[in-house]
């Protein structure tokens, strides 16, 4: 039988500091395939592990224009074109009043396309993760800091990897089954 | 330590300021000699034009005393790096209580309908409104109780700046010294008396052109206003000590982009008070109420109206929604230019349709600005140069001397 | 990110947000185990059993509304919109303090927020629940509310879009919406740690479904942020907004008394200083029984005293600007309406409504008494009873006596009011009582960026 796959090697730090320092050198020393767990956000390590793009801004703008425009629209169509009725002598198209509706949509669009937007980009919900297989991974929602190299990376080499990692002086290191 | 670094740099104002106020004086005096003697021929003209030009500055003297309070009560490195140039602008009290006297003492009976003769009142529901509601003139809108409320609020302003001023003159020597408590002490009920008394003065002096219409929001888009005005000029001097020390050194992108985010808060707030009141006027639809829009949409003012719309609201702010722009002080002061001219045209629209129907310039529009301006502008570089550009010793200048602070 | 505690704070003599001495472990550990560890105590059952008992109480006075139809309330012509609709804005109010923790406090970058915004958004979602059951059941026929939306439908009729009824629908079912939103994702981070944390199989699966895999890793939580402070902004006017529809519900209208400018921001400042009332009246016995005095320190009851005193005065405005204009503007109807207000049948409700909305704030000047939590839990009290008293006269008031003599009356609430009232009350409560003991009732991941050791420093 072959060995199991595994999903990549993960070492733990005991503080913010050390995990930004070492996924710096994880990724200049040309690994990709990284990534970092930590219990807050910490502002420097999306950066660090070379994480730039992020999608959520454009997914909430669109979300937020198509909100806004649909709303005014939808007003529009409604009040001045599919049923059209005097209410106290004001226009048809009584703009000023379809402004507060047009505003609700757009905020309402714009904050369900951030949220859901971000567990799309996320791959969210994914209950199961092989990181989990990691009993000292429950850790990383307290107080431990995470590094993982992929297996999937071209320059993951189990013995090396392993030495490289065990170079940035973590405080245990495993092996996550795939 | 703070005080360590401080003698190192000079706080001092760079020679460009009294460049400006040179210059600013010069133009003022011109502006000012063509503008009275054009004032002899048409005493309405001027002082129409007076009036609006006075609010606009007033309002950039104001909202640097409001924005400096507000920056005691919350602390913040955006405020420490311009807190003298809005208390240079705030010192700049006293001269705007001068340059009230002329609307005081000769502008009255010729501005507002409440102090004519109720025969020669032009509008007619002005005039209907008046005759019918004899008891407001008796008891508010006369002109002994107009200058003695005048007084009061200046009394009030200068109370306000001189106490500031006071405190913020200590800490420019060692020992260090921590008057925070004191700022704060004064600065909570200053920011109360100031909503107050900029609200009566704005109903005194603007709204009382018109006494048969009321809003009781109006106060407070002025203060909207102002906070706009103020907060640009501040800007604006930010980027023009930006070319020298020691500004260069202590203004960082951080400040920059507070001061954006405050131009788009500001903005957002004038446009919410603005967009409120037209919409609760336009759907009540009330004869005393929309005649005040009316007048101000028809007759060629609609199209200043929807200028305002665009220009001072819906431009800037999705200029401002950028967060590159906010950063950048060198481009952020053309947004910064652009709203303090704009906020001139707002007044105009305001006041202006009062006194005509149909939309025109007069002479005293374009000069008066810049002959009350350069008076202004001068006494400001005056009053930035008399001071160093941030008080060493207060225990938080640390926040924008020692940069990685914050 | 948010500021440390540092030598500015000090310099300042402002207590901490966060007591010293804690660590990442400390703080996971002291939040989550008054969830996982801690037994529930006889004092939490009868509190909840008490709340509970109320919240039936109401649901049977909806019930026996439904039977006989609003009859049974006290509302009739002239006074159409009575305790349902003074009770509405009251909820309505009251919810906006949480999302103006969450949202305004953030974007300010004023990171004392962490400790209370978890609590003070389930707050706004329980008394926005409590708010939107008014309007419901005041509509007479609940079972056809859904008519409020547009839907194609076989009538032949879309809604009236110049009503700001019907703008009300749109607003606080947004606010509603995104509320629930921000509370959520804002959980999701502190769920996986319950997840990790908890020692029971059921537990565990129920935290772990709703955490949905959370495992901080660096892209989810670089996207996270992103999300978090996009939502912050896009909620910032919307709860300014919420209340400012609500207050066009009235000025849209021309009665004297509602139909006045000041409104919106009049409005939103009523709900703000409200919202910190319930806030305070919250976090002073919750901290206390819990014993997180070190997480809820002196600095969030005096910075929130502040926030009151400040809407306090923005209300007390609004009053001024309204009684000067009712006499300057000379309108005839507007004058009658603050002689009313002054000498009428309502006086004393008027004149109890300055006390304790702009006489009672006052008080909060003094330095001691922002920091003594007896003090603050009193005068909040005063001052949410203060905001209903406002409600009621802005509804009633103007309503009873308006332009015709022959059409004016009295407004008596009946015990189907009252019932209805407390009820929701009770419902409020009891939902505050489970959300203490079953999810983290502060945020545990932004109290550990507040930690000294959460710095990152450069090598």
């Amino acid at each position: 039988m072959k060995t199991t796959p595994t999903y990549g090697i993960m070492a733990e730090f005991d503080s913010a500091s050390d995990l930004v320092a070492a996924a710096r050198k994880t990724h200049e020393a040309g690994y990709r395939k990284i990534d970092a767990y930590s219990p807050f956000p910490v502002e420097e390590l999306a950066e660090a592990i070379g994480f730039h793009k992020n999608g959520v801004p454009l997914v909430t703008l669109i979300g937020a224009l198509i909100g806004g425009i649909s709303g005014y629209l939808m007003q529009y169509w409604m009040a001045a074109i599919s049923y059209p009725i005097n209410v106290g002598g004001r226009p048809f198209h009584s703009w000023p009043a379809f402004i507060v509706v047009t505003f609700e949509m757009t905020i309402l669009f714009g904050g369900i396309a951030a949220v859901f937007g971000m567990l799309a980009l996320n791959g969210l919900p994914m209950p199961y993760h092989p990181v989990f297989n990691v009993p000292r991974f429950a850790m990383a929602t307290k107080d431990r800091f995470f590094l993982i190299v992929f297996s999937s990376d071209p320059k993951y080499n189990p013995t090396d990897t392993r030495r490289f990692l065990e170079g940035l002086k973590p405080r245990s290191i495993s092996e996550v089954p795939s | 330590m703070s005080a360590a670094r401080t003698t190192n740099l000079d706080l001092s104002a760079p020679p460009v300021i009294q460049l400006i106020g040179r210059r600013s004086l010069y133009i003022g005096v011109v502006a000012s000699v063509i503008a009275i003697a054009l004032g002899f021929t048409n005493p309405q003209v001027f002082f129409r034009g007076y009036l609006v030009s006075y609010m606009d500055w007033l309002g950039i003297c104001l909202g640097s005393m409001v924005i400096l309070m507000v920056r005691h009560l919350t602390g913040g490195g955006w405020g420490m790096v311009i807190r003298r140039i809005l208390g240079a602008a705030m010192r700049t009290v006293p001269l705007m209580a001068a340059f009230f006297i002329p609307i005081a003492v000769l502008g009255v009976p010729r501005l507002y309908p409440w102090a004519m003769p109720l025969e020669s009142v032009q509008n007619p529901t002005v005039r209907e409104h008046l005759e019918h509601n004899r008891f407001v003139m008796s008891g508010y809108l006369h002109w002994s109780g107009f200058i003695w409320r005048a007084i009061i609020y200046f009394a009030i302003w200068n109370l306000l700046s001189y106490l500031l001023t006071r405190w913020s003159k200590e800490q420019d020597t060692p020992p260090v010294r921590d008057n925070s408590l004191r700022f704060k002490a004064v600065s909570g009920p200053g920011i109360i008396l100031y909503a107050f008394t900029i609200s009566f003065a704005a109903i005194d002096w603007i709204m009382s052109l018109d006494p048969s219409w009321i809003s009781t929001i109006y106060g407070l888009l002025f203060l909207a206003g102002e906070l706009i005005s103020a907060l640009c000029f501040a800007v604006v001097i930010e980027r023009i000590l930006f070319r020298y020390k020691p500004m260069s050194e202590l203004l960082r992108p951080d400040f920059v982009h507070d001061h954006g985010k405050f131009m788009l808060t500001f903005v957002m707030v004038w446009a919410y008070f603005s967009f409120s009141q037209w919409l609760i006027i336009w759907s009540g639809n009330l004869p005393e109420e929309i005649t005040w829009y009316i007048r101000r949409l028809h007759g060629g003012w609609g199209g200043v109206g929807l200028f305002l719309v665009v220009f001072q609201f819906f431009v800037p702010f999705f200029l401002l929604l950028s967060r590159p722009l906010k950063r950048d002080i060198t481009r952020l002061v053309w947004l910064a230019v652009w709203l303090i001219c704009v906020r001139y045209i707002d007044l105009f629209w305001l006041i202006e349709p009062n006194f005509s129907t149909s939309f025109h310039v007069t002479w005293a529009d374009l000069l008066i600005p810049f002959a009350m301006g350069g008076l202004w502008l001068a006494y400001f570089c005056r009053n930035l140069s008399s001071m160093p550009l941030l008080p060493a010793y207060d225990v938080f200048a640390k926040q924008v001397l020692e940069p990685k602070h914050e | 990110m948010a500021d440390r505690v540092d030598d500015v704070e000090v310099a300042n003599r402002r207590a901490p947000v966060i007591e010293p001495g804690y660590t990442f472990g400390t703080v996971t550990d002291k939040i989550s185990a008054i969830v996982l560890k801690r037994p529930t105590s006889t004092g939490w059952f009868i509190g909840f059993g008490i709340a509970f008992m109320l919240t039936m109480m109401m649901l049977f006075a909806i019930g026996y509304l439904v039977v006989k139809g609003t009859g049974i309330w006290g509302i009739n012509i002239p006074i159409g919109w009575g305790f349902a609709i003074v009770n509405f804005v009251w909820w309505i109010g009251i919810g906006h303090a949480g999302t103006l923790i969450s949202a305004i406090l953030l974007l300010l970058r004023q990171s004392w927020r962490n400790s209370i915004n978890r609590f003070a958004e389930a707050m706004t979602l329980f008394a926005v629940a409590a708010a939107g059951i008014f309007p419901l059941i005041h509509t007479g026929r609940p079972w056809l509310a859904y008519w409020l939306f547009p839907y194609p439908n076989t009538m032949n009729y879309w809604p009236q879009f110049r009503s700001p009824l019907l703008w009300d629908v749109f607003a606080v079912s947004t606010y509603f919406t995104i509320s629930l939103l921000f509370w959520f994702v804002g959980l999701i981070p502190d769920l996986a740690t319950l997840r990790d944390r908890s020692e029971n199989r059921w537990a565990q699966m129920i935290y772990g479904m709703l955490a949905m895999g959370w495992r901080g890793s660096a892209r989810h939580w670089h996207r996270y942020e992103t999300m978090y402070l996009l939502l912050a902004g896009l909620a910032t006017p919307l709860v300014l907004s919420v209340h400012t529809v609500v207050s066009f519900d009235f000025a849209i209208a021309i009665v004297p008394g509602w139909h006045t400018t000041i409104f919106p921001p009049y409005f939103v400042a009523g709900a703000i200083y409200s919202g910190f009332a319930m806030v305070l009246m919250l976090a002073i016995p919750i901290r206390k029984i819990y014993g997180l005095e070190d997480f809820i320190t002196d600095r969030h009851l005096q910075n929130s005293a502040k926030v009151m005193l400040a809407t306090g005065w923005i209300v007390a405005y609004g009053y001024g600007m309204e009684a000067f204009m009712g006499w300057y503007s000379g309108n005839r109807y507007d004058s009658f309406l603050l002689w009313n207000r002054l000498h009428g049948p309502y006086q004393f409700f008027y004149y109890l409504l300055l006390i304790c909305n702009i006489g009672s704030p006052q008080l909060l000047w003094i330095r001691k008494l922002r920091t003594n939590s007896f003090g603050l839990f009193m005068v909040s009290f005063v001052i949410l009873v203060g905001m209903w008293l406002e409600r009621f006269v802005i509804v009633v008031m103007s309503l009873h006596r308006d332009f015709l003599n022959s059409s004016w009356g009295m407004y008596y609430p009946t015990r189907w009011d009252w019932m209805t009232y407390i009820g929701t009350i009770g419902m409020f409560l009891a939902a505050m009582f489970l959300f203490v003991r079953i999810l983290p009732m502060i945020s545990i991941f932004e109290m550990r960026t507040l930690l000294p050791e959460a710095e990152v420093k450069a090598e």
